[in-house]
């Protein structure tokens, strides 16, 4: 057991080193995301692949899809920047699919408020992200809508749950060091059916 | 003349080549050990203790170049680290996935750790069954290479009397989680067994290795060797001797022999230079890993062996067996719905198994033959990934996400074919590696007996969930690919018999006496267990039986 302190201090260098290479350029929120203890960079991030107002629609969605509550949302945890990044580095299922469904859902706001989503209110745009996510009441003739909703869904949670945010959100528990391997702490209640109350 | 002619020539540096490359070191043999690719450097090439947000790509990878990614491990964790290169090929109507490391240490840099051993139950099968044939070995010769092999790598787990799976000698076993109490209470009420898993994980400081810290990464390759591998427990060791010369990038084109047909040396090509080297030395041992070995073997072909070196039985790449993997129940614990978030998965799944308990007394009491052992997996992951099952958006769809967090749960299926002439490699007669060799190509397909086994498994394991508490929500549509397991056995069979085996219960080829095999390729059939203890235990064996023989001359 003698050795166990020096090994200890190995493993946490090592997660310092690992957590000083995170920084790559050109992102603004997203190393923000990851490192809470900075100011989030000056100026606004320049997409890379989609076009400004595209940017600007799918960083509105990913704050719809995972909103601020309490803890940080998609947008604070800068998941439209990690989307344009995979998109700019050849992510085909999210390049020109992710553009279509941008110009469906402008086109079902055009029609049903006659301005494009970004533009209306927080409550229009929620109902016509409804429309595409409820099954039952998305149009029979429309899969598009569909379709897109599951995909800039997929990519939303994708980015939110790898950040830095997302864990703290999770409260993941990997990346720790333990001293023994974690053993279930509720003695005398093997099937779990006494719990306290859940906390969410 | 040759400038210098080595006692021991090894093939490959993962379990068998680590294990033959150590032993013999230590005896005072001189050793040279070829390996195909290049040595890891942990601190560079094991980002296991990155948080996905540590890479540019979150750990998803590179769009692009995830496109020639080969199944889950080959990640931007392990980026450049599992072999492209040199190619395999497949039958038409052969499916099959493989990852394959060749860097040094082999696949054990990576390995899932589970360690049991093999019993009479597994070498005595075909009496048992009258499949097949059994061992040309017995559990009572094989227990204490076992036990050594324990003692040098650590192993924990219990004593567990199980007809199955013989019992070792073990470190103190990983604790139960939330999850396993949840299962292990399921099981007792559906008769299945749920035990602590047999690990090369150290739960204690062991033979100068720290214990596990538990980060939860293994599968990315562990930065302070607190789980056996080569690199970490045996190469060091086996250099410090001085009786070692570890070449890297030898990649091995084929086995030289002399006048009599037996071996000589080797040819490799270096990898990085592209020239053909020639090494030579009193014995040669191939472990190389099952299928690379037999295309060393049927690549070796002289006038003295047309059809590859020490293959009079024409057994040479026949046989093959693999496990068959997959998920045979998936389900989330509603008792665990918005609990607190516990490192369930500290220490990558490995913490409990549910050992083979079909056809235990009565051999023939299922509608198939031997049996299968299934891992149980769940808790709090590194990612949601079940969030596919949960609808809509917005406040609700990140709440339940987060209620949902500790409950997930699923079984991994861990099942055997049986030998077939239907499975086996050979040499591909059009297509060539990058350096010119001819590569390997695999004819395969899952035997009847063990899709009744998987049949068997859903059934089983979606009893086992319901008997939990747990919502059930499914198995796989069908098992994941052939190959997914990289537990392939079976292509240099051992066996008594000369003209029906390649090699003897040594792992010495019957045709040529100074040629050794040091992997899974020896093994009959691959049971319903792990390979790595076995091909250490077996390869322990044979090297000392081969250091006798040096010595006689």
């Amino acid at each position: 057991m003698a050795n166990q302190g020096a090994d200890r201090r190995t493993v946490l260098e090592m997660l310092a080193k690992a957590a000083a290479a995170s920084q790559f350029p050109g992102f603004r929120r997203w190393v923000f995301g990851q490192q809470p203890e900075r100011e989030p960079r000056k100026g606004t991030y320049r997409p890379a692949f989609f076009s400004p107002s595209e940017y600007h629609t799918i960083d509105v969605l990913t704050g719809l899809i995972i909103p601020a509550d309490g803890t940080p949302g998609a947008r604070e945890a800068g998941v439209s920047e990690f989307i344009d990044f995979l998109a700019a580095h050849g992510e085909t299922d999210i390049q020109e699919p992710m553009r279509r469904g941008l110009q469906w859902l402008d086109a079902v706001s055009r029609k049903r408020h006659g301005a494009p989503f970004a533009s209306l209110s927080p409550e229009q745009q929620d109902g016509v992200l409804r429309t595409a996510a409820h099954r039952g009441q998305a149009p029979r003739d429309d899969p598009q809508g569909q379709a897109f909703f599951r995909l800039i869904r997929r990519y939303t949670v994708m980015g939110y749950y790898t950040s830095r945010i997302g864990l703290e959100e999770l409260d993941y528990p990997g990346l720790r060091i333990y001293s023994a391997s974690p053993a279930c702490p509720h003695t005398g209640d093997p099937e779990h059916r006494h719990l306290p109350p859940p906390k969410v | 003349m040759p400038d210098r002619i080595y006692d021991v020539i090894v093939i490959g540096t993962g379990a068998g080549g680590g294990m033959a490359i150590h032993a013999l070191c230590q005896a005072g043999a001189k050793v040279c050990a070829l390996n195909a690719s290049r040595r890891l450097k942990p601190s560079r090439d094991f980002r296991n203790h990155r948080q996905p947000f540590d890479m540019p790509f979150r750990g998803f990878g590179d769009p692009v170049k995830r496109k020639n990614w080969i199944g889950y491990m080959d990640n931007e964790y392990t980026e450049g680290i599992w072999e492209h290169e040199i190619i395999f090929t497949k039958a038409p109507g052969t499916e099959w996935t493989w990852r394959r490391c060749f860097a040094v240490g082999g696949k054990t840099n990576f390995w899932g750790r589970s360690s049991a051993r093999f019993g009479d139950i597994d070498f005595r099968a075909a009496s048992r069954d009258g499949y097949d044939v059994d061992w040309p070995v017995t559990y009572a010769e094989m227990a204490p290479y076992y036990s050594r092999v324990e003692r040098m790598i650590g192993v924990a787990s219990t004593v567990q009397k199980r007809p199955s799976n013989p019992d070792g000698e073990y470190l103190p076993p990983m604790n139960f989680r939330c999850i396993d109490r949840i299962l292990e209470s399921g099981a007792r009420k559906v008769a299945i067994p749920y035990l602590p898993d047999r690990i090369a994980q150290l739960t204690v400081p062991h033979a100068g290795h720290p214990s596990c810290h538990y980060c939860a990464n293994c599968t990315e390759g562990c930065d302070v060797g607190a789980f056996f591998s080569t690199p970490w427990f045996f190469l060091p060791a086996a250099e410090r001797t001085g009786n070692l010369d570890l070449r890297t990038n030898a990649l091995c084109r084929h086995i030289l022999v002399d006048e009599n047909g037996r071996a000589k040396g080797v040819a490799y090509v270096d990898r990085v230079t592209r020239r053909e080297v020639e090494v030579y030395g009193r014995a040669v041992v191939l472990a190389a890993s099952c299928v690379e070995s037999a295309r060393i073997v049927l690549n070796s072909k002289s006038r003295q062996w047309p059809d590859g070196i020490a293959n009079s039985s024409g057994q040479a790449g026949r046989n093959l067996c693999d496990h068959l993997y997959g998920t045979t129940a998936r389900g989330y614990f509603p008792q665990l719905l918005g609990q607190p978030s516990f490192p369930d998965n500290v220490s990558a799944s490995t913490v409990a198994w549910m050992p083979r308990w079909q056809n235990l007394e009565n051999p023939r009491q299922e509608e198939f033959i031997r049996g299968y052992s299934v891992y149980p997996d769940g808790g709090c992951a590194e990612f949601p990934w079940y969030f596919e099952e949960i609808e809509g958006f917005g406040r609700e769809f990140k709440r339940a996400i987060k209620r949902r967090y500790p409950t997930p749960v699923s079984f991994y299926i861990q099942a055997p074919t049986q030998r077939s002439d239907a499975n086996f490699v050979d040499i591909d007669p059009q297509v060539k590696d990058a350096y010119g060799i001819p590569a390997a190509r695999l004819h395969f397909a899952w035997d009847r007996n063990t899709l009744l086994m998987w049949e068997h498994g859903k059934q089983a394991c979606e009893q086992l969930l319901r008997a939990s508490g747990a919502e059930y929500l499914g198995a796989a549509a069908e098992p994941d690919m052939p190959g997914t397991s990289l537990h392939e056995t079976g292509t240099l069979r051992m066996g008594n018999d000369p003209k029906r085996f390649v090699t003897n219960r040594f792992g010495q080829a019957h045709d040529v006496g100074n040629l050794y095999v040091c992997d899974a390729s020896v093994f009959p059939n691959c049971t319903d267990k792990t390979t790595t203890l076995s091909i250490l235990a077996f390869t322990l064996r044979t090297a000392e039986h081969l250091i006798e023989n040096l010595k006689q001359g």
